[in-house]
Parts: C-alpha cells; sequence; structure tokens
C-alpha cells in the first residue's frame, strides 16, 4: 500500500478485481485499527492494540455463480491469491438464478466524521483518562470499564466501475462504579475522544451507585417505567434486526409482516436509520458499495419502510437503500445507523412525571423470546430505582423483564430530549432518547 | 517467513524493550461457512486470517499488541508497542500481577481427523445441503429450509520469554438443519442437531456425517409445521426434563461461567458481570444435588474446548467444578491461580487478535444412569423441553431464563402433546438443588456452543459441554402467558 488514507485501501481493491476472466468482481477492503485500556477493581488490568486488514474478494463466472474468499493481509501476492481462490469457488458453485449483477457507480454522502487525534491517541492517552476518573471516585467506590478508541477505514471496488472510500473513527468510555451493595453505570460513544466527558460519566456511575446502596426486594409485576437512553436504546436495536431487512420481509421472519402502513405503536415514535447523521459513527457507502440513504423506519408510529440490500431491492423493482452486508448474504439487508428521534421534554422531567414506577439504568443480556411480537427478556442492572410522587426514593433488587417492544413503544407517554448513542453488549449501537412508558412486564426478580 | 522466525523476532524485541515475561503467538485461522436457503446457496464465506499477538508483562502491568500486518520488520515494532501499552497501564496503580509457575511446554499437538474437511469438495457440501433442504421441503406446510456447514481450523504457534515452544492445529466441524413453519402471524422453527447451525466438535468430516442431516430433514420439518398448530405453554411449576442440547446450555451459563476465576474476581464486572460465587466457597457452596457433579476437560475427544495446550502454554487439564452438589473447583489461569495449585489450563483467546482470558473448555454434567426413555416412563407428571431458542441469565449468574424449541407434556410416564413458545425460569443454586436424575452414558452427548462471548475487546469462544438428558422439579414454565 501506498499513499494516506482510505484512498491507499482503493488500491488493494483494485489490484484485487483486475486479474481478469470474471463477468463480475468486487473486493471489500476493510481495515480497523485501536487501542483499548480496561479497567477493574480501579486498577487497569488488560490493555491492548490491533490492527487489521481484511480482503474479501466476490467472483462470479458463467454469469452467475458466485464465489468468495476473504484474506487478512495486503500483501499482493496473498489478495492475488485469495482472488483465484474466489473465482475456483465461483467454478464450483451451483447457478444462482436470482444473482441481481452489482451496482455500478454512484455518488456517495458525507457521512461519519474522521478525528485524526482519536486516531491516533496513544496507551498513555486512554491511560490517563481512566486514571482520572479512578483518582475522583468518593471514598468506598470501585470502578470497572474500558476506555477504546478505534479508526475504521473501508474501501470496495467493483468491476461494475465502483470506487468508495471512506473513513470514520470512534472513541468510548465506560464505567461501573461499585459501592458495595449497589453498582451504578454510565458510558458515552462519540465520533472524537475530545467530545466525551469521561469525568462526567465518572461522576454519574459513582453517584448511581451510591444511591443503589441497600435496594430493597419489588414483587415482579408490570409497571410504569423510565428507561434512560442507554435501556431504550436496546429496545430500538432489537426493533432494528428484528424485520427491517426486506429479505427477512419476503421470507416471513420478520414481525412487519402484515403491518406495513399499519400503526404498531405510539404516535410518539419515530426510529430512523440514518448514517449521515452528524453524530452516527460510519461511512457513506454499504458493503456493496451502495450509496446509503436515511429511512424512516417508524413515522410517527407507523410501520413505514423496509432496508434493501442490491439482491433484494432489484427483486422488489426499488432503489437499493445502503443497507446491504457483504453478498451473498442469508441474513439480506440490516439498518446499522438506527435512532429513535428525540421528543421535547427533559429527561429529568420525565422522572419527574412519574407517580410510581421504575428508573432503570440499563439492561443487561437481553435476548429474544418471540420474533413475531417482538418479545425480548432481559435484567435490569447497575441502577435500578423506585419513584414515588415523581422523585427517586430508593434502589430495588434488580427484574428481569419480558415484554413485547412493539406493547412498550404503544404505550410511551412521553419522550426524552436528549439523546445517547449505546448499545447493551457492544453489538452495533442505537442512538435513543430516555422514555416514559405507562406498562413495562418485570416477571421475575434477582437477588441483588 | 516462517512463523516460528517472525515469533522469535517479537520475542526478542519484547525482552529487550523491557518486559518481564513475554508470550508471542502467531496464529493462522481458516474459516468456512455454507448456507443453503430452500434450493439455493445462501451465503459463502471462507476466510484466512493469520497474524501475531504479543502479550508482555511490564512491573507487573499487562500489555498486548497484535496486527494482521506482519512481516520481519513490523514483529519487533509490534513487540515494542506491547510494552508502550504495559507501561501506560501502571497510571491507575493497584497490585502487580504475578504469574504462577508453569513448566514451559516444547511440543506440537494436533486434533485427531478421520478426514480433512476442507479437503471436501465444496460441490460435495453444497450437494449434501440441498439434499438436506430437500427432504425437509417434501413436508407440506414448511416455509423455508436451511441446511449449514461450519469448518474451522486453528494452528497457534506460541513461543513465551520462559521457554515454551508450542506448534498446535485444532480442527473443528459442524452442521445442521433448521425447518421454518410460518402461518398466522407465527413463526416456528425446529432444528437438528442443535440450534444456533447444528452441531458442532473437534475432528473433521465425521463430524458434518455424525449429524445425519438428510434422515433427520422431514422428522424435524414435521415437527416445525406440528408447532404452527401446537398451542403454547400454560404457566405452571412442574417437573422438566432438559434434554441434552438444551442442558449444555444450561450448564454453559450457570455453572460454567460462575465459576471463572476471573468473574469471581471481578475482571468482567463490567462487561459480562461478575458471579454470585466467592474465591471462599471453594469446598464449601452447597451448588446444587448429589447428582449433580460437573467436571471441566479440555482432554476430552470431540470437544470444541479440546486442546492440547491453552494459550499460556499450559498443559489440557481433567479436574472437578462441583462435585456431588458441592463447589470443587474453578476455571483458572497463571495469574489467578489460588494457593500454589497452578494454572487449570483455561487460558484461551479468539485468535492472532486477542490477549487470552479465562474460558470454558469442556465443562461436563457427568452422567447419572439409564436412558431418557426410562427417566420420561419413570416421571408421572411433567414437561420434556428440547433445544434452545433463546437464553438470559443476570449479571452474577443468579435469575436465568430460558427457551426452548418444543415442549412435550409427559403423563403417565408418556410423551404427549406438544407446546410451542416454551420458556423456564429460575434461580441458579435452587434450580441445580432440585436436580435428581441425569441419564447415564448411553445418552452422553458432547455438545458444542460455538458463540460464547466475554471480553473487551469482544471474543468468541468455542466450548464444549457434555450433558445427557436431566430431570429438575419443581420447575416454573411458561413465563409471560
Amino acid at each position: 500500500m501506498t499513499g494516506s488514507g482510505p484512498e491507499r485501501l482503493l488500491e488493494v481493491a483494485e489490484a484485487a478485481i483486475g486479474a481478469g476472466g470474471a463477468d463480475d468482481a468486487e473486493a471489500l477492503v476493510y481495515r480497523q485499527a485501536g487501542g483499548l485500556t480496561r479497567f477493574a477493581s480501579s486498577r487497569i488490568h488488560q490493555s491492548a492494540w490491533r490492527e487489521d486488514l481484511s480482503v474479501r474478494v466476490r467472483v462470479v463466472v458463467d454469469g452467475n455463480r458466485v464465489g468468495t474468499a476473504t484474506v487478512h493481509s495486503a500483501d499482493p501476492g496473498a489478495v492475488r491469491a485469495t482472488a483465484r481462490r474466489a473465482a475456483e469457488v465461483a467454478r464450483t458453485m451451483p447457478p444462482d438464478p436470482g444473482y441481481p449483477g452489482m451496482p455500478g457507480p454512484a455518488a456517495y454522502p458525507e457521512a461519519g466524521r474522521h478525528d485524526p487525534a482519536t486516531a491516533a491517541a496513544d496507551p498513555a492517552t486512554r491511560a490517563g483518562l481512566v486514571a482520572g476518573v479512578i483518582r475522583r471516585l468518593p471514598d468506598g467506590v470501585a470502578a470497572a470499564g474500558a476506555c477504546e478508541t478505534r479508526e475504521l477505514e473501508i474501501a470496495l471496488a467493483n468491476t461494475r466501475g465502483v470506487r468508495a472510500a471512506g473513513a470514520t473513527t470512534a472513541a468510548s468510555f465506560s464505567i461501573l462504579a461499585d459501592a458495595g451493595s449497589g453498582t451504578g453505570w454510565a458510558e458515552g460513544t462519540e465520533p472524537a475522544l475530545a467530545d466525551l466527558d469521561v469525568a462526567a460519566l465518572g461522576e454519574r456511575a459513582a453517584r448511581k451507585a451510591v444511591d443503589s446502596r441497600e435496594p430493597r426486594e419489588l414483587a415482579p409485576g408490570t409497571y410504569p417505567v423510565v428507561l434512560e437512553p442507554n435501556a431504550a436504546s436496546v429496545l430500538v436495536q432489537w426493533l432494528g434486526w428484528l424485520g427491517f431487512g426486506a429479505k427477512a420481509y419476503d421470507e416471513g421472519r420478520s414481525f412487519l409482516v402484515g403491518r406495513l402502513g399499519q400503526r404498531v405503536c405510539s404516535p410518539l415514535v419515530t426510529i430512523v436509520d440514518d448514517a449521515t447523521a452528524a453524530d452516527t459513527i460510519g461511512v457513506g457507502f454499504d458493503f456493496e458499495g451502495v450509496p446509503k440513504r436515511p429511512v424512516t423506519l417508524i413515522d410517527r408510529g407507523v410501520a413505514a419502510s423496509l432496508v434493501y440490500d442490491f439482491r433484494a431491492a432489484t427483486g422488489h423493482g426499488v432503489e437499493p437503500t445502503g443497507h446491504g452486508l457483504p453478498a451473498p448474504s442469508a441474513e439480506g439487508a440490516l439498518p446499522m445507523h438506527l435512532a429513535m428521534l428525540p421528543g421535547q421534554i427533559p429527561q429529568a422531567d420525565l422522572v419527574a412525571g412519574l407517580e410510581r414506577g421504575l428508573l432503570v439504568t440499563r439492561f443487561h443480556y437481553t435476548n429474544l423470546v418471540n420474533l413475531m411480537d417482538t418479545t425480548i427478556t432481559g435484567m435490569t442492572r447497575d441502577g435500578t430505582f423506585w419513584v414515588e410522587d415523581g422523585r427517586v426514593v430508593g434502589a430495588v433488587r434488580n427484574l428481569r423483564f419480558t415484554q413485547s417492544i412493539l406493547d412498550a413503544l404503544s404505550s410511551v407517554r412521553a419522550v426524552g430530549a436528549e439523546t445517547e448513542m449505546a448499545a447493551e453488549d457492544g453489538y452495533g449501537a442505537a442512538r435513543a432518547p430516555a422514555l416514559a412508558i405507562d406498562r413495562f412486564a418485570f416477571s421475575s426478580a434477582t437477588t441483588f | 517467513m516462517e512463523p516460528e522466525e517472525l515469533t522469535e523476532l517479537a520475542l526478542e524485541a519484547a525482552v529487550a524493550a523491557g518486559a518481564g515475561y513475554a508470550d508471542v503467538r502467531w496464529v493462522r485461522e481458516e474459516t468456512e461457512g455454507l448456507t443453503v436457503t430452500d434450493d439455493r446457496v445462501d451465503d459463502l464465506e471462507a476466510e484466512d486470517s493469520s497474524g501475531l499477538g504479543v502479550r508482555v508483562l511490564v512491573d507487573g502491568r499487562w500489555g498486548f499488541a497484535a496486527s494482521a500486518l506482519v512481516d520481519p520488520g513490523r514483529a519487533g515494532d509490534l513487540a515494542r508497542r506491547a510494552v508502550e501499552v504495559a507501561r501506560a497501564s501502571a497510571a491507575a496503580g493497584g497490585e502487580p500481577v504475578r504469574l504462577a509457575p508453569a513448566e514451559p511446554a516444547v511440543a506440537g499437538w494436533s486434533t485427531p481427523v478421520a478426514r480433512d474437511p476442507f479437503a471436501v469438495p465444496l460441490a460435495e457440501r453444497v450437494e449434501l445441503l440441498l439434499a438436506a433442504c430437500d427432504a425437509q421441503r417434501s413436508v407440506a406446510g414448511l416455509a423455508h429450509a436451511k441446511a449449514t456447514v461450519d469448518l474451522w481450523r486453528r494452528r497457534t504457534v506460541l513461543w513465551s520469554s520462559e521457554g515454551t515452544r508450542l506448534d498446535q492445529t485444532v480442527t473443528q466441524a459442524g452442521a445442521g438443519i433448521e425447518a421454518v413453519a410460518v402461518g398466522d402471524g407465527d413463526l416456528q422453527q425446529r432444528s437438528w442437531p442443535n440450534s444456533f447451525r447444528g452441531q458442532y466438535q473437534a475432528g473433521g468430516w465425521e463430524v458434518v456425517e455424525a449429524a445425519e442431516l438428510v434422515a433427520n430433514a422431514p422428522r424435524v420439518a414435521a415437527e416445525a409445521v406440528q408447532l404452527l398448530a401446537a398451542p403454547p405453554l400454560p404457566e405452571r411449576v412442574t417437573t422438566v426434563i432438559l434434554d441434552g442440547q438444551q442442558l449444555s446450555l444450561q450448564v454453559h451459563e450457570s455453572v460454567g461461567h460462575p465459576l471463572e476465576l476471573d468473574r469471581i474476581l471481578g475482571m468482567e464486572a463490567a462487561y459480562a458481570g461478575t458471579s454470585f460465587v466467592a474465591p471462599g466457597d471453594l469446598g464449601r457452596l452447597r451448588y446444587g444435588s448429589p447428582a449433580m457433579s460437573v467436571t471441566a476437560d479440555a482432554t476430552t475427544p470431540g470437544g470444541l474446548g479440546t486442546f492440547g495446550f491453552d494459550d499460556e502454554g499450559v498443559a489440557a487439564q481433567r479436574s472437578p467444578l462441583v462435585a456431588e452438589g458441592v463447589v470443587a473447583g474453578f476455571l483458572t489461569s497463571r495469574e489467578t491461580a489460588v494457593d500454589g495449585a497452578g494454572s487449570g489450563g483455561a487460558m484461551r483467546a479468539d485468535g492472532w487478535g486477542s490477549m487470552p482470558l479465562i474460558r470454558m473448555t469442556n465443562v461436563h454434567l457427568e452422567p447419572g444412569q439409564g436412558s431418557l426413555d426410562e427417566l420420561v416412563a419413570d416421571t408421572p407428571d411433567g414437561l420434556l423441553l428440547s433445544v434452545n431458542r433463546s437464553w438470559s441469565i443476570d449479571d452474577r449468574r443468579v435469575n436465568f431464563q430460558f427457551g426452548v424449541e418444543a415442549a412435550w407434556e409427559i403423563k403417565g410416564g408418556r410423551l404427549g402433546r406438544l407446546y410451542r413458545n416454551a420458556t423456564y425460569d429460575g434461580r441458579t443454586t435452587e434450580f441445580w438443588g432440585s436436580l435428581d436424575a441425569v441419564c447415564g452414558p448411553g445418552d452422553w452427548v458432547v455438545w458444542g456452543v460455538p458463540n460464547c462471548g466475554k471480553g473487551q475487546p469482544f471474543q468468541n469462544a468455542r466450548v464444549g459441554h457434555g450433558a445427557a438428558p436431566a430431570r429438575f422439579r419443581n420447575v416454573h414454565v411458561g413465563v409471560g402467558r
């Protein structure tokens, strides 16, 4: 590779598709580099730096026989060998009558943000942030968490003329504060490290931990809740996985089957997928080289749109929306830049408007129970509080919820004005505001 | 350049830069996955990933650096970067890391393979999966048929500053089918031999053949269609028999993870969580009934957690975790090994790019006696719960809830009507305390769990669980009904 920036990855992609002899060829080059400083019991216990680069080549022969191969190397010989291997695979595959061809060249929107300082952040910078937060913890409070900085670069070229390259950065800081009988959590993710207020995150987590001490038992049941953005984002993320992709819809494995154009939740709920939003992380094209378009998935409570990769769009006779995964994909298209639009009410006022109910900081280990009615289960964690007459009156032991997401979003009473980007357990991310929900079903309780 | 030469270069550079301890892993991982849906190849992945990971201790602080872009010039840079990372880690203070002693190993090891799965022609694999889908689609009312094959081969060259020199190749394979029925706003799935793309073991193509995908396809498809018409499982407290597939995940979530010593010591607190088990519970805590004996065994033939040496170079071991219901051991590393016992050999990394963490190897529920048929016959009233479809557990591994693909009523010792959308929940020690029977060696299978997540950055591990069907009393089922 020569040059700088993601364009240098295009050289690798172009070399991979340049062998000739194929009807179509595509190369996707993906580079990721960054560091993560991890702490527990108020000391840094693991710290790592990693650089990876993969080249995925897709080759089509005989018009519709498709093969792929991937290598983690930029070595020209290894890349050429991978292209040859993809061609060999293609020659042994059965024909794919539905092969839609490959996308052609397009103009790409501005998307994502590449912050050079975040890309260059060294381990001492991350460790210094961690140490500063630990030093400011109150007596009797210990902390665990992670500080991560990453640079992502992606380039894609195909024999139909696509030449796409982009870069983005991401920084995140998470902290679990442990005050003995109570824990608290705060997390932030932004395109630039400088935009993270790690001191404020540390203070918020510590305050929650102290407030979470000596939690009382609460019987499982259906309660009004205020979900903080971190918890609300989990609902948004799951909903995105459960059926907005056109392939899933076509195969009947989508909760939206028979519901497109219908009201599926409260008019207060609008969910979009928008890679061009200033506060998201990503590039302006998908894994097939199609421009990413903003899509309104739920428009004021009405199921509005699906997302399409190139194959599904061709089959439906519509424009692809730029949500393709590396093709061919059994999954199909997925929304990857989800956001629920904020409301007008400050988050603090959501709690003030709660007569009796629960304030939830965060969910843990959520999982799907029933796809078609969007029921998921999971635990509360690191700050679950009982609210009376608009005031937090104490912590409660953690509860398990088993709840349809659409039912919960149908009883949204108010939407917070501030949003945060988060996701449980680091699988992707969604931006969401806090939500006041009238009915949220907790099916069992735990012991802490 | 040979991997040993790169490894040696990085090791020398790490020590020269000030590492008190260093280990360097060169890893090449080959992965091939194939998915057929109905009558076409839906997904095909063939990936070849190699790289170098350098782990160092400098003044008792860990540093790790890894890259896929390695050549003789960069190997030294990578090692120096690992040392830089370690030096920065001193900023927050705290006790320095000490490693339990371990005899440096100089050895080679490979998974026994009857037929190299990567050498099986792609056309043969596609033909098998198309036949498995055809056999499912012969059943009226089925919406979609899926069939999958996945292959993994990982070669690890591990050298350490203490003299470890290892070369190990682990080969694993798996296959499965998923029959999907859709109707009346519902979707039901039945899988074979297990969900999450099937059954996986260490070994070669013989693992795929043992799954007998085509022979089982009509039955599995018929059950998916029957589930669509079955009633939802009502809520009640009853006796349940978990089949081996579901029980393997129950062991994984509510026994394996809570007994990982890094979780117990708080090292995973912010992400995966901790454990309700304390270090002092060893030999004291009653975890379950006397019918419960659990063993960690990295030597079990065919297990996804079977190897010659872990990623710290510690030889594979077999040791008890729970003995007749009482905690008898933990999953440990050199860093966490207690009281001079030495590492239990459970440090595993997700390829070249990840630091080794304490992971399950093969964590087995030891078999009891009798067959599943005999256990059902011995159950006047209850349920047989089969194959996982949903799982969740709290961050100290106390409160859990599982969903299964199918539930059959047991009445008078015989299987009866089928229920859909079955769930059960409980608390770990109460649940295991209610265990009163485990089937015998004839029904004991080493199941593969290929998707165990842990660590930051996220790491995936493939682990094994030997399990035979087992019976539990007074279990709450039908959550949310």
